[in-house]
């Protein structure tokens, strides 16, 4: 199939890349998701919600990062692929992905509350649905490329069967703010996380349906939305916080107490 | 009825603090950190690829074990 039928962007550094004013655009988003965090959570004295706002604002506070050494060039590669030619590969993306993934779900398996061997078993799963993407882009068949794209999918298939049914049992039984949090956030990552092989497939890296300013148009609103809008969605919930800062009794239940 | 003498309260660990902040640079470092390796370490783009990757990996799990052990009980 031909390659880059689709094409969006302005080369803002005048490198010849279109697609730096998306990543420009997702640095600034990542950059204002990270000081939005660090706003909102400082001063918070809940041992439990310093937890959750220590790791959502890591999550766009790296992502940010990634995105700077894109839009400069710097997380970029060439990769020659067997009848494709040269492909440019933005490696950061995944290297970002590495460090980012398994905090989105410590995120949602501390919200459940389970054990540390689930913990562990999430983040292993996740980190190999990363690896082997990793070493399908770095394929230079096509073969190899797909078949790690499988094996990565598989991978991505079972981490969010495991939310979908274990930890979400779990969260089930923490009471209904956390539950109906929990089954937000869920909805999101299962959405979200779906996406993502799917673009690989018909982006540049995969059968080259659409090309490269797209594909990283498109990456960077999942990124953005997985990240920040994420933490978002996490951060104002009061399922986040200990018992020491649970709801207030209603002024029914305060007068039964006096 | 509680004893109070036997209250523990929940501090933050200063160990896991410096802990996640060391994390986060070493993996944000890492993000710009493949050329370099490439030019000092004398090696190809897959090797220094992979040590990066794995650098960002290492880094997130200190992460998930310093928020994890976020705070300490004191009596």
């Amino acid at each position: 199939m031909d390659p880059t039928v689709l094409q969006a962007g302005y080369d803002l550094l005048g490198d010849g890349r279109p697609e730096t004013l998306w990543l420009g655009i997702g640095t600034i988003f990542m950059l204002i998701g990270t000081f939005y965090f660090i706003v909102k959570g400082w001063g918070v004295t809940d041992k439990e919600a310093r937890e959750y706002y220590a790791i959502t604002i890591l999550v766009p506070g790296i992502a940010s990062a990634a995105y700077l050494s894109m839009f400069f060039g710097v997380g970029l590669t060439e990769v020659e692929v067997v009848g494709r030619g040269t492909l440019d590969i933005y490696y950061a993306r995944y290297a970002d992905w590495l460090f980012t993934t398994p905090l989105l779900l410590l995120d949602l398996a501390l919200l459940a509350k389970v054990d540390r061997v689930s913990i562990g078993t999430l983040i292993g799963v996740d980190a190999l649905m990363i690896v082997t993407g990793l070493i399908g882009a770095l394929s230079h068949t096509p073969l190899a490329r797909y078949t790690w794209w499988l094996f990565s999918t598989i991978a991505m298939i079972v981490v969010l069967y495991f939310l979908a049914t274990s930890l979400r049992s779990a969260a089930k039984e923490r009471g209904p703010e956390v539950e109906s949090t929990f089954n937000t956030l869920t909805a999101l990552v299962l959405v979200l996380w779906t996406a993502y092989p799917i673009l690989w497939i018909v982006g540049t890296e995969g059968a080259g349906v659409v090309g490269l300013g797209v594909e990283t148009l498109l990456f960077m609103v999942l990124d953005v939305t997985a990240k920040v809008g994420f933490g978002f969605v996490l951060l104002r919930s009061r399922a986040i916080l200990g018992d020491t800062e649970a709801p207030e009794p209603s002024a029914g239940e305060a007068s039964a107490a006096d | 009825m509680s004893d109070e003498s036997n209250e523990t309260v929940a501090v933050l660990n200063t160990t896991s603090v410096v802990g996640i902040a060391v994390c986060f640079v070493l993996a944000v470092a890492a993000l710009f950190a493949l050329p370099t390796v490439q030019a000092r370490g004398g090696v190809g783009f897959d090797t220094a690829f992979w040590i990066i990757s794995a650098v960002e990996l290492v880094a997130a799990l200190g992460i998930a074990y310093f928020v994890i052990n976020l705070h300490e009980e004191r009596g």
